[in-house]
């Protein structure tokens, strides 16, 4: 039996759902293990400037004086209205915070993953195809290269060489095209070598295959193959894996607004931590939880309507006999629970 | 035509567990290793340098012949500032994996073995570990536990359970549908017997691959997190935060290189060796 593409999409945003709430919900009870108690921590801390009825309104507000999993009941219901809840640094509601500075982050991610897909592909081409002499072993080392490289130690060397030496942009104003070009190349560096592994594993199968010996006996060219024949069926399995990066991209944005002095999520994150703003700090991580699902939704559904050889076939080959014997359930030995045909 | 595929490799197994043979790249990354461990139990034997006290007179040397990585900002040897960051560097990453394949390896076991409504929980609560993007989660329990080097190492411990997790329960699985699993409940054995004896060594031989690239992920992030300062404070000379230090003086730039440089030379050594021990055999 064939499960239905309509039935295989309600089943995934079903769970996607679930785990977008249970993420909302880890997040929560990490923060609220802080060992410091925001109350006393900042809101009674005359420093901050906290008038005695606002620190009422706040504790009032998130429920602070009552058990934990109310909190959580209280938090979630308000997460699930889409109110995020009020900073305890700013005293200003979370999403418009976030807002803010969420498409700096975006556009720096985005930027990336295009850098990031550009050299993973040129990588794999050339380490597929160029001739030996040319470097193409060399090339096969790079994945590793890249993956040991630290983000934070690239994003230092970008910054000595392209804005201390040769003066191409400059840290006091980040956010311009060049400035994002290269926090976008930091990034990307360490994400590329994922992609490129997995596409130079894919040209190297596909390229064995008996339709690629059978062009290649028509007379085609290495290029002419891997235009016509070897590119799609080798990117098909990178919708995947981009899928899976995202969520590097967003933790790895961290480092790199730290490094390029941009006003990011990353760095919104990071002055969260240093004064404990857990409200915003749980928005961020919820939002990033969002956003990695999502895309991982996308992926899943888009995926079988690409590739013609990946139908839903789940459900076919479940057979249900039970077990005889006293052999335990789900160890029923192979041979006896295979059902006859017919 | 079982028994002829059977018997004949085992006939040649012995013969080729004797002489492995390393290939020139793993012997020098496990040459590297052995160096980075010796650093790390005697970090004394190799620098004569105090790491914490510093000669004003020298500071923002140069690297040469008597400081070899150069010299910081108050004139301390970064040789041995790395020498001797590399014990806490080193310990704090085999924490995460620890953490990382015993409690991976746990619940991959259990969900493979036991199927069903535990197996639909546990393949949830990974589905979540993996939804929350892994360093941001980091940063979440290391701020939530405390700005310490062991704390960073928990952190990325238990942000890689998921990985091992899940990778156990595919191996579990695999190996639970073998013919010798299916021979043993045949002879009597019972499920937990089975289970020690036969599926959690054969479905082990995955996860040691994995756990030593882990190490090497451990050493990145655990790096990038003291590299924020959300590890050990100041006389502590963890290598990422070495890096954070020479941050301040680009126009110093070694600095940065020499505990870079460490940091990349290990992660490569331990990724390649992951490498050679997941080649087919």
């Amino acid at each position: 039996m064939r499960s239905s593409y309509p039935g295989f999409v309600l089943r995934r945003l079903g769970q996607a759902v679930v785990v977008v709430l249970l993420a909302y919900i880890a997040t929560f009870v990490v923060i609220s293990v802080l060992p410091g108690d925001p109350v006393s921590g900042i809101l009674n801390n005359p420093e901050n400037g906290f008038s005695p009825e606002q620190v009422d309104q706040i504790v009032s507000y998130y429920k602070l004086d009552q058990p934990v999993p109310v909190q959580l009941w209280e938090s979630l219901s308000r997460f699930l209205t889409g109110d995020l809840g009020v900073s305890l640094r700013t005293n200003l509601p979370v999403a418009p915070m976030i807002g803010q500075v969420a498409a700096s982050t975006f556009s720096l991610a985005g930027a990336a993953l295009v850098i990031a897909l550009v050299l993973a592909f040129a990588v794999g081409y050339g380490a597929h195809a160029l001739p030996r002499w040319a470097g193409r072993d060399l090339l096969r080392a790079f994945p590793s290269l890249f993956l040991s490289v630290p983000n934070y130690v690239v994003g230092l060397l970008v910054l000595i060489f392209f804005s201390f030496q040769l003066h191409l942009f400059s840290v006091i104003d980040s956010e311009t095209p060049v400035g994002t070009f290269f926090a976008a190349l930091t990034l990307a560096i360490p994400v590329s070598a994922q992609l490129a592994e997995v596409i130079i594993a894919n040209l190297d199968h596909e390229s064995t295959q008996e339709y690629a010996t059978v062009a290649r006996s028509r007379g085609l060219t290495q290029a002419g193959l891997f235009v016509r024949h070897l590119l799609k069926p080798a990117s098909l399995p990178v919708v995947t894996v981009i899928a899976l990066i995202v969520g590097e991209l967003l933790g790895g944005a961290v480092l790199t607004e730290q490094i390029f002095g941009r006003n990011g999520l990353g760095s919104l994150v990071q002055q969260s931590v240093t004064t404990q703003d857990t409200p915003v700090l749980q928005a961020v991580v919820s939002l990033s939880a969002v956003v990695f699902v999502v895309v991982n939704l996308v992926a899943d559904l888009v995926y079988p309507l690409l590739d013609p050889r990946v139908r839903l076939t789940e459900t076919r080959a479940r057979a249900t006999v039970p077990a005889p014997g006293r052999v335990p359930g789900p160890f029923a030995p192979s041979g006896l629970s295979t059902p006859k045909a017919g | 035509m079982t028994v002829a595929t059977l018997s004949e490799p085992s006939l040649d197994a012995p013969r080729a567990g004797v002489l492995v043979r390393v290939p020139p790249t793993v012997a020098v990354s496990l040459l590297w290793l052995a160096v980075i461990v010796a650093w790390s139990l005697a970090p004394g034997l190799f620098t004569g340098h105090d790491p914490a006290a510093g000669t004003p007179t020298e500071k923002l040397l140069g690297p040469g012949t008597t400081h070899w990585f150069g010299t910081d900002d108050l004139g301390r040897d970064l040789f041995s500032r790395v020498v001797h960051g590399s014990a806490s560097s080193v310990s704090s990453a085999l924490v995460s994996v620890a953490i990382g394949v015993v409690a991976g390896s746990l619940i991959g076991l259990l969900a493979g073995f036991l199927e069903g409504w535990v197996d639909t929980v546990l393949a949830r609560f990974v589905d979540v570990l993996l939804a929350i993007p892994g360093f941001l989660f980091a940063v979440i329990i290391v701020s939530a536990l405390g700005f310490r080097t062991i704390n960073a190492a928990i952190a990325t411990g238990v942000v890689a359970v998921a990985v091992f997790a899940r990778v156990m329960r595919a191996e579990v699985i695999k190996v639970r549908q073998a013919t010798f699993v299916e021979a043993s409940y045949l002879q009597g054995g019972s499920r937990w017997q089975i289970l020690l004896t036969h599926i959690l060594p054969n479905a082990s031989r995955s996860i040691v691959p994995l756990a030593v690239l882990q190490f090497g992920v451990a050493i990145l992030v655990i790096a990038g997190l003291a590299f924020l300062g959300y590890g050990d404070p100041p006389p502590a000379s963890d290598w990422g935060r070495l890096v954070a230090d020479g941050e301040k003086f680009p126009f110093a730039p070694w600095m940065i290189y020499a505990p870079a440089a460490v940091i990349v030379a290990t992660v490569l050594a331990l990724n390649r060796i992951s490498r050679w021990l997941r080649r087919p055999a």
